[in-house]
């Protein structure tokens, strides 16, 4: 590859999504293990009187930590998790090279079980217009850079060269 | 905006979330709230009105050593299911109703009139509303503590009440 080629994903960017997934795990699996302490400690404080009060209070507190757990299970872990497989996949696989006006388009979708992506137009001076997708989180970036070549893999931006 | 979004998309997962903590905790709580039928007195009241919670740990505070709780429980409570009250240890009904429930009833410990419908007075007021009759406490003929006298203990209580 020429000097002049920028991946979307650096070797720093890998390693700053592995991080989050190991802290976010480790932050929800302290969140879990505290919730059910507590509980444990208000049934172990229950008394004929405080019985009902402190099934109540251990519902909420399993409820709400349960609900934080899934929130961020699913739209931290599983979308970094989702993004990091995506990333080793753009690095690690054969690349087609496109050469053209690119243009990164509002047009935003989600493919599912898969990250969030938006439409990118590279108009070659000859021939038809090509259409592939970025990953939502890269997509800033290629719009600043404004390449005149990208390089994609099954479809997606994975690296680009700044010709202009 | 983007949190409520994700909010929504994940809504199933918090109701079920949430059925399945309130039934998960309700289940423990039945183990965290009752206890060996050795270790336990269980009072049945045939009542209009029983602060059963209250009196129970009134009861609780005097209770004979060996205990670890005392239940009780309105006659509603095991309308569904009369095979708990088999083993209940005292008895609290009305004198119209001795006749229906005698099989729970132990004969020989004899009863005790607990509610003076003509006085107006009867034992831990505070905590049951009685009705229009007198009332009497029996020995549960299934009653794990008659010979160990916690039925007995308990009784005298209530009866102090």
């Amino acid at each position: 590859m020429p000097d002049k080629t920028v991946e979307l994903y650096t070797d720093g960017d890998m390693e700053k999504m592995k991080g989050r997934v190991k802290g976010w795990v480790t932050a929800l699996f302290l969140l879990g293990a505290a919730a059910l302490a507590v509980c444990v400690t208000l049934a172990a404080l229950t008394n004929t009187l405080n019985a009902a009060k402190m099934e109540l209070a251990c519902v909420l507190v399993s409820t709400l930590a349960g609900w934080l757990v899934i929130y961020f299970a699913v739209f931290k872990v599983i979308a970094t998790g989702r993004e990091l497989r995506h990333a080793e996949m753009l690095r690690t696989e054969e690349r087609e090279r496109l050469e053209g006006t690119v243009t990164v388009t509002r047009e935003r979708f989600r493919i599912r079980k898969s990250v969030p992506v938006r439409r990118v137009e590279i108009r070659a001076t000859d021939g038809e217009p090509r259409k592939i997708l970025v990953c939502e989180s890269r997509a800033k970036a290629l719009e600043e850079a404004d390449p005149g070549v990208l390089y994609a893999v099954h479809g997606y931006a994975a690296a680009y060269e700044v010709t202009k | 905006m983007r949190v409520l979004k994700n909010i929504f998309s994940q809504l199933h997962s918090f109701v079920l979330w949430a059925l399945a903590s309130a039934l998960l905790w309700g289940w423990i709580f039945t183990f965290v709230t009752d206890t060996s039928i050795e270790k336990k007195v269980t009072v049945y009241c045939y009542v209009p009105e029983i602060r059963d919670t209250e009196l129970a740990a009134k009861l609780e505070e005097d209770m004979p050593e060996g205990l670890r709780m005392i239940k009780v429980h309105s006659f509603e409570y095991v309308m569904m299911g009369m095979d708990a009250m088999q083993q209940g240890d005292i008895f609290i009904i009305p004198a119209s109703t001795v006749e229906r429930y005698k099989e729970l009833l132990n004969p020989e410990l004899g009863s005790v009139r607990v509610y003076d419908a003509a006085a107006g007075e009867g034992a831990a007021q505070e905590y049951i509303t009685y009705g229009d009759e007198d009332y009497y406490l029996f020995y549960g003929v299934e009653s794990a503590h008659i010979e160990d006298g916690k039925a007995k203990a308990v009784a005298e209580l209530l009866m102090g009440l």
